[in-house]
């Protein structure tokens, strides 16, 4: 079996019927993508497969043979984040963090097939995704800020309101 | 304070949105074995016979854990407060809750873990569980434990707040409100399951990868259970999958830690979402009764509860939390005369545990329905009811704490506003000043009259 | 301790129609894998460790045509294709799960997986059986092609469903469903009808009352204007872990009520 993943094509040993989560997590050691409940209910694991946003749990080996697989680690890294980890940065749309690679996955398959996506369409494609941290609207907020374009993904701070003290604090690990 | 009010970045925000942050279940050691439970499938019920030989005896199994091999078994989580042990880690000759563990496996596999628990033999003669709360008190229900269902606060067998004269207050009211409450348990749900990873150093010391939202308090309970001092502990936690409480309990990592012991290899536990919402700790049923005596234009002149807070099957941190529950069941209003009597129940559903606002959510469920309740009886606007009895600057608490800068007016015109009411305008005018002249009525008078008298006692 | 290799079991990955009819032969020990949004939580769980197991992603089983005046749908096509598929079919689409699982989940699976533990499935069976469809399947006793009402009824967890037909017709459909407390709830009731434009040839049925669809003849038989309460006639109501008989009772009549007047306000 062979899957492309993040661009690197990889031949894999896992069985047909091992789901894609425990491939990428355990065999290929691609970690973003979690283990929140192994059956489909909570979203975290979800990835493009594709292009296509698809839990990760459900979703056998076997039935992908060569399929292009996105992870979060696909997406950007630090000093290149894309657009919807930008906009996940700036609206504090992370809080414990453990549901916002599938949060954030489903919004970019969202951004694809349909780059204005409204606030129903957002609520639409995360319906399926547990957050029990934030209440969701600053997930959502994230999202429509980078359907919108507003996001500055060359400037990982959070923008200060106008008027608002710019400050650096010693020691601070911000 | 240049901080306050500044927008400043979180310092795990670009580790989160770049799948970098490494939770308990991401860290990754060479030759790890993994670990599943054996659990209660009854509520109630003596143990008969427990053999985990055949267990043993499937390849790829490193060891079995019973409560044989531990140490110290029953702990307390609330031992530094005095409140007796009362917990097996692992079940010894019964269980007291569905999901309960009574042996743990370590294996090459999950899979491999599942075969050897299904292989172990167990056999219970069920009784009769208990988990009724309200049922308590009846003579002839099962004991949940031997001592019976009452947790005991030394010297009562309830927390008890007493303040001013209750008796007084329920002879003088023109109305007795009255009103029972029960708020649910709640699972935590939290994304991230509880896990934990220990790896065991050649010096003998452990190294425990934990989810626990209480570092130093988790730290406690391990080196309890297993008997050694804390420096044979090194705790790696902080990045936690969401908690809300639920990961105060110390779940998975001493467990964990004896497998990793006998076996001389890491091991893994990482529950599944079943077990999570089977077998972890809840929110606990509250039961709360509430009869307050109030004058026909609206002053609460004294109030009686009776609270039934459900443990479950161990104490954990219930005394606690109805302790905490107790002082606050005056709610955000002053209230001069009280008497307050909140029990802890043990009954045969899973142990509960704290979770955001632990003990107080309860009451605030309850109290906020009755101070509306109050308000339909008398005829009164419910916001104005709430105003008139809002905690002022040097009211007294129910512990009988003078009040310095509470909240409760400022709190509720807000509210007011984000709600579109309109509010008369001396109560828009009303602020959280001591009360004096016509703002201070007259059980008030009486109330701080005799505190002044008494030294302020 | 040396750790013996589990045996590994078969899987299957059919390449053609003809292969997956072929590699299921009469179903005996054969699990059927379409979208996996059933079967992989119980595999992760370790409650069904299948000898056999064909997977159907590559059967060429997702194909959907439209010709000679009849709609042909792979059992493979997923639910989430569907809410482009005529009504009702399409409103019980959209009412089924988040967007990535309706996109896993197939309508094969959705015809012959059956009722979960204490709760009914099968979003969409009531609207099938409102489209007057058929369902071609394969198993013991060969290939054989029958109305998805009378499938139902047939053990349809022993067959291989390949394909669901019925006519491209001009119908007025109609749908209505019990909402949902989030996204990964099953139905716990939903009612589906379609009726010629002239206001002949009715056709009612419910899902969730039971453990397969079900069609509602008594509606039918009383028309756009008739009873609505008709409906408890055809079916046997039982309390499961979505809802109780009692409150199906209720609501029952209140859906098809709900049906009928969409149909009446269209038409």
């Amino acid at each position: 079996m062979s899957l492309i993943i993040n661009g690197a094509e990889y031949e894999l040993a896992s069985p047909p019927l091992t789901s894609l989560l425990n491939v990428l997590r355990e065999e290929v050691g691609l970690l973003s993508p979690k283990a929140g409940c192994q059956q489909g209910g909570c979203g975290t694991c979800t990835v493009l497969i594709d292009g296509e946003p698809r839990r990760a749990c459900l979703t056998p080996l076997g039935a992908i043979e060569g399929a292009a697989i996105t992870t979060v680690e696909g997406l950007g890294d630090p000093r290149n984040l894309s657009p919807v980890q930008a906009a996940f940065h700036e609206h504090y749309a992370a809080q414990c963090g453990f549901c916002t690679p599938g949060m954030m996955m489903a919004a970019t398959g969202l951004l694809a097939r349909r780059p204005d996506a409204t606030r129903d369409d957002v609520l639409e494609a995360l319906a399926g995704h547990f957050c029990r941290c934030t209440g969701y609207v600053k997930i959502v907020d994230a999202v429509l800020s980078a359907a919108a374009g507003r996001v500055d993904t060359t400037r990982p701070e959070p923008e200060a309101e106008p008027g608002e003290p710019s400050v650096v604090i010693p020691g601070s690990p911000a | 304070m240049k901080a306050v009010g500044a927008r400043l970045p979180r310092y795990d925000g670009l580790q989160h949105v770049t799948g970098q942050s490494v939770y308990v279940d991401d860290v990754r050691v060479p030759d790890m074995l993994w670990a599943k439970a054996l659990r209660s499938t009854v509520h109630s019920a003596e143990i008969k016979k427990l053999d985990v030989s055949k267990a043993l005896r499937v390849p790829g199994v490193h060891a079995v854990v019973t409560h044989e091999d531990v140490p110290v078994n029953i702990v307390g989580h609330l031992a530094a407060l005095g409140v007796p042990a009362d917990e097996p880690l692992l079940a010894e000759h019964e269980v007291r809750y569905q999901g309960q563990p009574i042996a743990v496996v370590a294996a090459e596999t999950e899979e491999i873990a599942q075969e050897a628990v299904n292989a172990i033999e167990i056999s219970y003669e069920e009784r009769e569980p208990f988990l009724d709360i309200r049922k308590a008190f009846d003579p002839d229900v099962p004991k949940v434990s031997p001592s019976g269902n009452l947790f005991v606060y030394e010297p009562y067998t309830e927390r008890r707040v007493r303040k001013g004269d209750i008796d007084w207050a329920f002879e003088k009211a023109d109305r007795i409100v009255q009103g029972v409450y029960r708020p649910a348990a709640i699972e935590h749900c939290p994304t991230e399951t509880q896990v934990a990873l220990v790896v065991p150093e050649a010096t003998g010391r452990l190294v425990i990868y934990s989810c626990t939202q209480a570092m130093y308090f988790s730290m406690g309970v391990v080196a309890t259970h297993l008997g050694v001092s804390l420096n044979d502990l090194k705790f790696v936690g902080g990045t936690v999958g969401g908690g809300f409480g639920g990961k105060v309990d110390t779940a998975a990592e001493t467990i964990s830690a004896l497998l990793a012991i006998k076996a001389k290899r890491p091991v893994k536990w990482r529950w599944t979402r079943e077990e999570e919402f089977l077998c972890s700790s809840v929110r606990a049923t509250w039961h709360v009764e509430i009869a307050d005596a109030v004058t026909k234009d609206g002053w609460i002149l004294g109030r009686r509860t009776l609270t039934l807070h459900d443990a479950g099957a161990y104490t954990r941190f219930s005394s606690y939390g109805a302790t905490k529950h107790a002082f606050h069941l005056g709610g955000a209003y002053t209230i001069p005369n009280l008497s307050f009597n909140a029990y802890v129940i043990w009954s045969n559903h899973v142990p509960t545990t704290a979770m955001r606002g632990f003990g107080v959510t309860s009451v605030s469920f309850a109290v906020e329905l009755h101070m509306t309740r109050i308000a339909t009886v008398l005829g009164i606007d419910p916001w104005e009811l709430r105003l008139k009895n809002a905690s002022r600057v040097g009211d007294t608490a129910p512990t009988r704490v003078v009040l310095k800068d509470p909240s409760a007016v400022p709190t509720i015109q807000a509210a007011a506003q984000a709600a579109g009411v309109e509010l008369a305008s001396e109560y828009r005018a009303m602020t959280n000043a001591p009360r004096k002249g016509k703002t201070l009525p007259r059980h008030l008078v009486d109330q701080l009259g005799a505190w002044r008298d008494n030294g302020g006692r | 301790m040396s750790v013996a290799p589990l045996a590994e079991p078969e899987v299957l990955v059919p390449a053609s129609e003809e292969e997956a009819i072929a590699a299921f032969g009469d179903g005996t020990g054969v699990t059927v894998l379409g979208g996996g949004t059933i079967l992989m939580p119980e595999l992760a769980a370790g409650r069904l460790k299948p000898e056999k197991t064909i997977l159907l992603a590559r059967a060429g089983l997702d194909e959907w045509r439209d010709e000679g005046g009849t709609t042909r749908i792979g059992a493979a096509v997923s639910v989430g294709a569907l809410v482009d598929a005529p009504e009702p079919l399409a409103s019980a689409a959209r009412h089924v799960a988040d967007y990535e699982v309706r996109s896993q989940g197939t309508l094969g699976g959705n015809l012959c997986a059956g009722p979960g533990r204490g709760f009914p499935r099968g979003d969409l069976q009531a609207p099938l059986i409102a489209l007057d469809a058929y369902v071609r399947s394969a198993g013991a006793g060969g290939e054989r092609t029958e109305p998805v009402e009378r499938f139902l009824s047939t053990s349809p967890g022993n067959r291989l469903v390949v394909q669901v037909e019925f006519e491209t017709r001009d119908r007025l459909g109609g749908w209505a469903a019990l909402e949902r407390p989030h996204a990964h709830s099953y139905t716990a009731l939903s009612v589906a009808a379609t009726i010629s434009p002239s206001g002949s040839d009715l056709r009612v049925a419910c899902s969730g009352a039971g453990p397969y669809a079900v069609r509602l003849r008594s509606v039918e038989q009383g028309g756009l204007d008739g009873d609505p309460g008709e409906a408890l006639r055809d079916v046997h109501l039982t309390d499961d872990a979505l809802a109780s008989a009692w409150y199906r009772e209720r609501m029952l009549p209140v859906l098809v009520g709900r049906v009928l007047s969409q149909l009446k306000e269209a038409g």
